[in-house]
């Protein structure tokens, strides 16, 4: 009887679905084109870099491209012309492979290290340490490279020649480290812990149970860490040039000069022309196809872990014998072995001691350095005197980043915080709209800055004719770091209690109201850090900025002017080569920012979590 | 802005009717065809099982059920004659006459004025003495004025758990709702607060009337007038508080308060 009352009121169902305001339609509409801006880009940047590179393939042929192995750009007219890049592929995929050989393999110690056997008291400080070592510039790593690395590589290689792939690998080594090392600490943190009481209690030791059951656990997120320390490796420009001899050979040894796909368009795009030009911004595609390739692999990695935690989660009974099944086989097979895995744990801590020794290096050459210059080109006269003609200082770089910094932000911040207010507010928690969001902002971050760099000379550039500016850096610099402030902000949106919403509601406050009134100013540490992020992406950017906001050192006088940040000025200076104290000064300027911008994140991130753990 | 007119309902002796209710999640029905009509100037509670339907009966009278996904609600349910999920009904005017205080206090994370104003402000009242003059009559009204009086610029999320929930009492009060919708408001509480509250809604009924869940029968027998039990989504009775808890007509509502009161 029940079910035929039920089946018959069905007809007046009451319509819940509340109509909304107009204001309320458009404010969604808005949010929902913001959230659509990434996959914009990305697609964008595919295809914009496809149609620059295209006359290039059809002239080279896309066989002589890919596989030819002479570059040689001429005057003398297309016939003496080759356009070939093997040299430069070989080259990218060997030092990226020494660069996670050694970086891939230390990030991987240090985060375990940090996460199993760290002091609780030294925690903080070791993650603030690898978040700073991620913040320094490319351009200080690679004049660090030159000044310190290659000379005394020279010392033992058998050409007097310190340059090349084992110079390039240490410094992309060092570089990729704490990418590395961080994302293997959160997949290491995130490993159930009941595991690892499983393991102590059928009597393996700590170290044991850290690398029979812990670390097997953590393998995909490990092998996402490694996964982007490869995108990192392979998309790095600025620090590889002032390091890898840069002749277009292949690599015949550790110590002969080589060429990478970053180098050969960041060294030649400034005066490429005609299919030359071309050929280089093809070079930068076969770069982007290789990026999305890594990004669909780790997405797959990513996806198929999650189907496991799922179909574990379904079945915890089952999924805790198994590990407790082979748990105890492991530790009968292994309880002899326990010297090894002693030792493995002092190689963990080993590395963690090479990583603070390359920093203390790394900072004590620049402040040393830097003070010194400093001490002989005049703090005031270097930092705020005259610029331009036969004057050289750093005014213009403060105005210039400044400016880029300004529109940067005006531009992505809006965009970026109306599509995380999408993403939380607006839609259902990981529906398929969202994480196609997701993926793609992903994916735009992880898109080297060569890359963006010239979509920045093709649209902005060219393409609408601003030419070298400021504005079109800025333009491109808005387009890198929305993936920062999406993420960052969705995070801390995500964080806001729905207890605060549903008050609101029920008082009779609309959503746009309500996400204006409570939910924003509640996330505000969120944008806050977002914003800062940003800005150190910024500080730190140079090859994007080189191709499409030019590298003058004279005061811009408006944004459509060319001007260089502090990156880039720095990049000048070292490749002049007159400059050495104002390099050096420059450094010193860039590291005490990134240290300003890194104790500001973590002076407004929430800290709870971190002191939990 | 102007100050936004907002109408109230025109409540007779039933503030409330709800007749057929039938309310489904998906698949899963969660209300089975509740009748009642809820006097005014009454308070009313609403008791049960943990799971049967209390908290969702409540949030049909202000619509909070809008925001659940896949929730599909039939029946009527009519304030003041007015079927509230009528086309040209109005959610903000609904929520604005009828208030609602949750099971833990939710205070926004702003000053305890601020968290008064927060509605009126949204109504459009912008002039300072008369946000003033909410803030104490609403404070007054929670039977904390005094308390607080000197903590207006403190943020609520320093007032203990308490005072928390009679904040969002105040908060609820600032924009004179006609009806209160109170989810097991002193579940979270300690005893000394529990009381306070409920001297507090007794002292509020005079002008507001107040539909309670709550777990405790000895409150519901305290502070209502009227009770329902409910039983896995049914209205098994309904009745003066006085006969549900003395003189239960249905074997299922006696077995259950049988143990819990007494
Ligand atoms: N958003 C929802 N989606 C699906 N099912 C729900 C939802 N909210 C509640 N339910 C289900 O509806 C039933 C009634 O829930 P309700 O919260 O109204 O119970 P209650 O009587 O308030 O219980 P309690 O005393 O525990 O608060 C429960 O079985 C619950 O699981
Ligand atoms: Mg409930």
């Amino acid at each position: 009887m029940d079910k035929q009352k039920t089946n018959t009121s069905f007809k007046n169902t009451i319509n819940t679905k509340k109509k909304m305001t107009a204001q309320e339609t458009v404010a969604k509409a808005i949010f929902a084109l913001a959230a659509v801006f990434a996959i914009l880009s990305v697609v964008s940047i595919i295809i914009y870099l496809l149609i620059a590179g295209i006359p290039a393939l059809k002239e080279i042929g896309i066989f002589n491209f890919l596989f030819g192995t002479t570059w040689s750009p001429s005057y003398d007219g297309p016939a003496s012309e080759k356009f070939g890049i093997l040299p430069m592929i070989v080259g990218s995929i060997i030092a990226t492979f020494g660069a996670l050989t050694i970086g891939g393999t230390l990030g991987i110690l240090v985060a375990v290290f940090l996460v199993y056997f760290c002091p609780k008291k030294l925690k903080t400080a070791l993650t603030q340490t690898i978040s700073l070592l991620a913040g320094i510039p490319s351009v200080v790593y690679g004049y660090f490279g030159l000044k310190q690395i290659v000379p005394l590589l020279a010392k033992i290689s058998p050409n007097n020649n310190g340059t090349g792939i084992l110079a390039v690998s240490l410094v992309l080594g060092i570089m990729i480290l704490p990418t590395v090392a961080s994302l293997a600490k959160d997949a290491l943190s995130s490993v159930s812990p009941t595991y690892y009481e499983g393991a102590l209690a059928l009597g393996m030791t700590k170290e044991q149970a850290v690398f029979r059951i812990m670390m097997p656990s953590a393998k995909s997120g490990i092998m996402t860490a490694l996964g982007l320390g490869i995108g990192r490796a392979v998309g790095e420009t600025m620090a590889v040039i002032m390091v890898a001899g840069n002749t277009v050979q292949f690599p015949k040894g550790l110590f002969e000069g080589f060429m990478t796909l970053t180098g050969n368009i960041v060294m030649d795009m400034s005066y490429a022309m005609g299919v030359h030009r071309s050929a280089l911004v093809a070079t930068g595609f076969v770069l982007l196809m290789f990026i999305l390739c890594l990004n669909c692999v780790l997405y797959f990695i990513k996806n198929s872990q999650k189907i496991k935690d799922k179909a574990n989660q379904k079945d915890k009974k089952n999924c805790h014998k198994y590990n407790f099944d082979t748990a105890s086989s492991k530790a009968i097979v292994y309880a002899n072995k326990t010297k090894l895995y002693t030792v493995i744990k002092y190689i963990c801590f080993a590395a963690t001691i090479i990583m603070l020794a390359a920093i203390a290096y790394l900072i004590l050459f620049i402040v040393i350095k830097g003070i010194i210059a400093f001490g002989r080109v005049g703090v005031l006269n270097f930092l705020f005197g005259k610029s331009g003609a036969g004057y050289i200082s750093l005014a213009p770089a403060f105005v210039s980043t400044g400016a880029l910094i300004l529109i940067a932000l005006a531009i992505a911040l809006p965009i970026g915080i109306s599509a995380a207010i999408f993403l939380v507010e607006y839609s259902r928690k990981n529906s398929v709209f969202v994480q196609i969001i997701r993926l793609f902002t992903d994916t735009l971050s992880g898109i080297p800055s060569i890359v963006f760099g010239l979509f920045g000379v093709i649209v902005f550039n060219d393409f609408f004719g601003l030419n070298y500016s400021l504005l079109s850096g800025g333009l491109t610099l808005s387009i890198m770091i929305l993936p920062t402030i999406v993420r960052s902000v969705e995070e801390s949106l995500l964080a806001v209690p729905l207890m605060y919403r549903e008050a609101s509601f029920a008082l009779g406050a609309g959503k746009l109201h309500t996400i204006a009134k409570i939910v924003l100013p509640c996330a505000i540490k969120g944008i806050l850090t977002a914003t800062i992020l940003s800005i150190g992406r910024i500080v730190s950017e140079s090859a994007a900025l080189l191709l499409t906001a030019g590298s003058v050192k004279n005061m811009p006088a408006s944004i459509t002017s060319p001007g260089s940040s502090f990156a880039v000025m720095m990049y000048m200076f070292a490749s002049e080569g007159m400059y050495m104290d104002e390099t050096y000064a420059t450094a010193l300027v860039l590291l005490v920012l990134v240290v300003i911008i890194n104790m500001l994140v973590f002076a407004i991130a929430p800290k709870g979590k971190e002191k939990k753990v | 802005m102007k100050v936004k007119e907002i109408e109230k309902f025109n409540l007779e002796e039933t503030a409330i009717n709800i007749q057929n209710a039938n309310l489904y999640y998906g698949s899963f029905q969660a209300l089975k065809d509740i009748n009642m009509q809820i006097k005014k100037g009454e308070i009313t509670a609403f008791i049960g099982p943990s799971g049967c339907g209390k908290s969702t009966l409540l949030k049909c009278l202000n619509r909070m059920n809008d925001l659940v996904e896949n929730c599909k609600i039939e029946g009527k349910f009519e304030i003041g004659g007015r079927d509230i999920y009528a086309q040209g009904m109005m959610l903000q005017m609904l929520r604005k006459n009828v208030g609602m205080v949750f099971q833990k206090p939710n205070p926004f994370p702003m000053s305890v004025y601020d968290n008064i104003t927060y509605a009126p402000r949204l109504y459009g009242i912008r002039d300072k003495s008369t946000l003033n003059e909410i803030v104490e009559k609403s404070l007054k009204g929670a039977a904390m004025w005094n308390e607080l009086k000197d903590r207006l610029n403190k943020s609520a999320l320093a007032l203990s758990g308490g005072q928390q929930q009679r904040l969002c009492i105040a908060r609820a009060l600032s924009v004179d709702p006609q009806i209160l919708l109170m989810d097991e408001p002193t579940s979270a509480l300690d005893p000394i607060s529990t009381g306070k509250i409920e001297e507090l809604c007794s002292s509020l009924k005079e002008n507001v009337t107040i539909v309670m869940v709550t777990h405790n029968m000895q409150q519901a027998a305290r502070v209502s007038d009227k009770t329902g039990f409910f039983l896995l989504g049914e209205l098994i009775e309904f009745d003066e508080t006085e006969n549900i808890f003395s003189n239960p007509q249905k074997e299922q509502t006696e077995r259950y308060i049988t143990g819990r009161f007494g």
